[in-house]
């Protein structure tokens, strides 16, 4: 038996709502890895291919096992106060899944539905970064707001976030090679 | 109750502290010197890249455990608490004070002039630059002729910088690179900088903080370190003239310090709230308080932000926390009305970033995100901010908050800023005057502002123990003496009687330099 799935079997046996939480998050996507994945087909971008936005289904969800309920934020600078994160969104996440798995196969027709969701959540932007409200904000704003993202829409080798040297930051970064695509 | 007898009690582990303490050991070795802080010391440079990648990634605080929970005040700017303070996270920026800020009563008939002049100040502006190790070009304005090069050569100007530059510059306006406490070679054992976009936690150390000092000073044996410990009352001898003890708790054990001489060097909010909790029948006002000053007169610059579009593409992402800086607006001609502020411009996306919803209300997934995105990265923009003088009043005031108290009983800082009458009645010229730079800047280019944001709270924070000559009207001297107790100093950021128009930690640090050279020779 897998970890996942004998992780994600003792969350179903186990009542307490904490331990649940523990399991479904150190699980996640659990057995719902394909209809996540079919949610990054359906918002990420197209042009990607499968197997990309396949693997950044993949990196989300490692976000997701590697969320830390209770870790310090950043305090601010102005105005600082002391905030934890929030629970877990991994059982938010998995309800969602679930109601996304009997979305109709059309992308037009999917796109649509998540679009209704979104509105009723009251989600018009994207979050800074993910934030538990809605797993299609989230996992765009985690593929949207990446370094990998902002070369793509860029068409240039900047690198945000990355370590890079001094030495050609005089320089206009250089285009993508090839397939912009290929760089994510 | 465990005691300590040191030569020199520093209270206070951040950057002023840090450059004191070193400073006293090479000026006076064998001297003993204990640095006693509340906070942790966070030394796990190996941890870094990691702290970095969860707060890029998470939010999570870049430097976990920098704070203690209840030890917090309203109008405290951070809440940073640890061996090496705010300076831990800083982003870096070097820039100086100039001599107009040390002159305004005798230019301007403003606020107070302090008693020293920029020429003594300036040899100790460069000893912080050496020390910090900083990287610099110098001003184009003949005013800011520095007695000694900097350390390092400038930061590179980005790209992006590069086009900012011209463009900005079309309205007549000089720019260059800001000095920054980053290597730009090798330096101080420390490795160049590598760009990584996230100075408020560098991974490489390329970008100075203290804890960099105190290992150094810890290896080679010439300072204890106390963290964890809080002091929480200094006691003056029976005849009220000296100090003879700071008394505080380390994690919940009571501790005592006696020392020959004793530096507060807690910033400019836990500084004044050490002498003010120190009260006793004797000093209801608390210690070094006979001017009735100590928390007042806090002070700070405020500060103007737009977001202005430019007519050329960039790439946002190079080096965004590295700006440019005009000092053109630093000296305000007798002629005219008083102004003064710096120019900071930065690279910025604001704007700029992906959306979900079209302007239509359309929600917008895919590729057509995507698409909507790049069609708006044609035109790149820059954060233009200017940081102003704000001279503060008698009124603006740091007091003790008996609705606050932290786990040991104590009242917590309350600070409030005030503005004094003169600057209070110039706000809406200032701002004014500042709309009209950047209407210059955006006309100068056939472009357009996109918006215009006004701060609510003072920057750089300083203030709260005013030097000056007249005890009367003062706290302490220039070095950070205090007219009543001369065994006690409170060096750096709280000394200032006036907060400048641009980031302070260098004069911060230049004031603390020659405190510790007024200090070595004293004792």
């Amino acid at each position: 038996m897998r970890r996942r799935t004998l992780i994600q079997s003792l969350a179903a046996a186990i009542p307490l709502r904490g331990v649940r939480t523990w399991a479904q998050t150190a699980s996640f996507p659990g057995a719902r890895e394909k209809t996540l994945q079919e949610l990054a087909a359906t918002v990420l971008p197209e042009s990607l291919g499968r197997a990309k936005s396949d693997a950044i289904a993949e990196q989300f969800a490692r976000w997701v096992r590697e969320y830390r309920a209770g870790a310090e934020m950043q305090t601010g600078y102005g105005y600082p106060r002391v905030r934890y994160k929030p629970e877990s969104p991994a059982p938010r996440y998995l309800e969602q899944l679930d109601r996304f798995g009997s979305a109709p196969s059309d992308l037009t027709a999917r796109r649509a539905r998540i679009a209704e969701e979104l509105r009723a959540e009251k989600i018009t932007n994207l979050p800074g970064s993910p934030d538990g409200k809605h797993i299609a904000a989230d996992l765009m704003s985690f593929f949207f707001q990446s370094p990998e993202a902002n070369d793509l829409a860029y068409n240039a080798a900047i690198g945000k976030d990355q370590c890079r040297t001094l030495k050609d930051s005089a320089s206009v970064p250089a285009p993508l090679k090839g397939d912009a695509n290929a760089a994510i | 109750m465990p005691r300590f007898e040191t030569d020199i009690c520093i209270i206070g582990g951040g950057i002023s502290a840090a450059l004191l303490a070193q400073k006293l050991a090479e000026r006076k070795p064998g001297l003993d010197i204990v640095v006693v802080e509340a906070g942790k010391r966070l030394f796990d440079l190996e941890n870094r890249m990691n702290y970095r990648r969860r707060s890029i990634l998470y939010g999570e605080n870049a430097w976990p455990g920098d704070f203690i929970e209840d030890q917090a005040g309203d109008g405290v700017i951070t809440r940073t608490m640890a061996v090496g303070g705010s300076a831990m996270h800083w982003q870096g920026h070097a820039n100086r004070f100039s001599e107009e800020d040390l002159r305004l009563r005798s230019l301007y008939g403003l606020a107070v002039d302090w008693p020293l002049n920029w020429a003594d100040l300036e040899k100790y502006c460069c000893e912080a630059e050496r020390r910090i190790g900083v990287s610099g070009e110098p001003s184009p304005h003949p005013e800011d002729k520095r007695s000694d090069s900097y350390p390092m050569p400038p930061m590179p100007l980005t790209y992006n910088l590069a086009q900012i530059r011209a463009w900005a510059e079309r309205a007549g306006i000089a720019f260059y690179g800001c000095p920054q406490a980053k290597n730009t070679t090798a330096y101080d054992g420390r490795a160049q900088c590598q760009r990584c976009n996230t100075c408020m936690i560098c991974p490489t150390g390329a970008r100075y903080s203290p804890d960099f000092t105190y290992k150094r000073l810890l290896a080679e044996k010439k300072i204890k370190l106390h963290d964890q410990t809080l002091i929480r009352r200094l006691i003056p001898h029976d005849t009220g003239k000296t100090i003879v003890a700071a008394t505080g708790n380390h994690l919940d054990e009571t501790v005592e310090y006696r020392a020959r001489t004793f530096i507060v060097a807690s910033g400019y909010a836990w500084t004044p709230h050490l002498l003010l909790l120190s009260q006793s029948s004797r000093f209801p006002n608390g210690l070094a308080n006979s001017s009735g000053l100590v928390g007042r007169y806090m002070t700070g610059h405020l500060f103007i932000t737009a977001q202005i579009e430019l007519n050329t593409k960039l790439y946002p992402g190079m080096n965004e926390p590295f700006p440019l800086i005009s000092r053109q607006f630093f000296r305000c001609p007798a002629d005219q009305p008083f102004v003064r502020h710096d120019i900071q411009i930065f690279e910025s996306a604001a704007g700029r970033r992906p959306r979900l919803q079209a302007e239509n209300g359309a929600m917008l997934f895919g590729d057509d995100l995507l698409n909507d995105w790049r069609s708006k990265t044609s035109r790149g923009v820059a954060r233009v901010r200017m940081y102003y003088d704000a001279h503060p009043s008698r009124d603006s005031h740091l007091t003790l908050d008996p609705e606050k108290r932290n786990r040991h009983g104590d009242a917590m800082p309350k600070i409030v800023y005030r503005l004094d009458d003169a600057a209070e009645a110039r706000q809406a010229a200032t701002r004014q005057h500042i709309q009209n730079i950047y209407d210059r800047i955006a006309k100068a280019n056939d472009t357009k502002i996109l918006s215009v944001q006004e701060s609510n709270y003072q920057d750089h924070p300083s203030g709260g123990c005013r030097m000056g000559n007249d005890p009367s009207q003062s706290v302490c001297d220039s070095f950070g003496r205090t007219h009543d107790h001369p065994n006690l100093f409170v060096p750096g950021a709280p000394t200032l009687p006036t907060g400048g128009c641009t980031n302070a930690t260098i004069t911060f640090a230049a004031l603390t330099l020659r405190s510790a050279e007024q200090i070595a020779q004293s004792i």
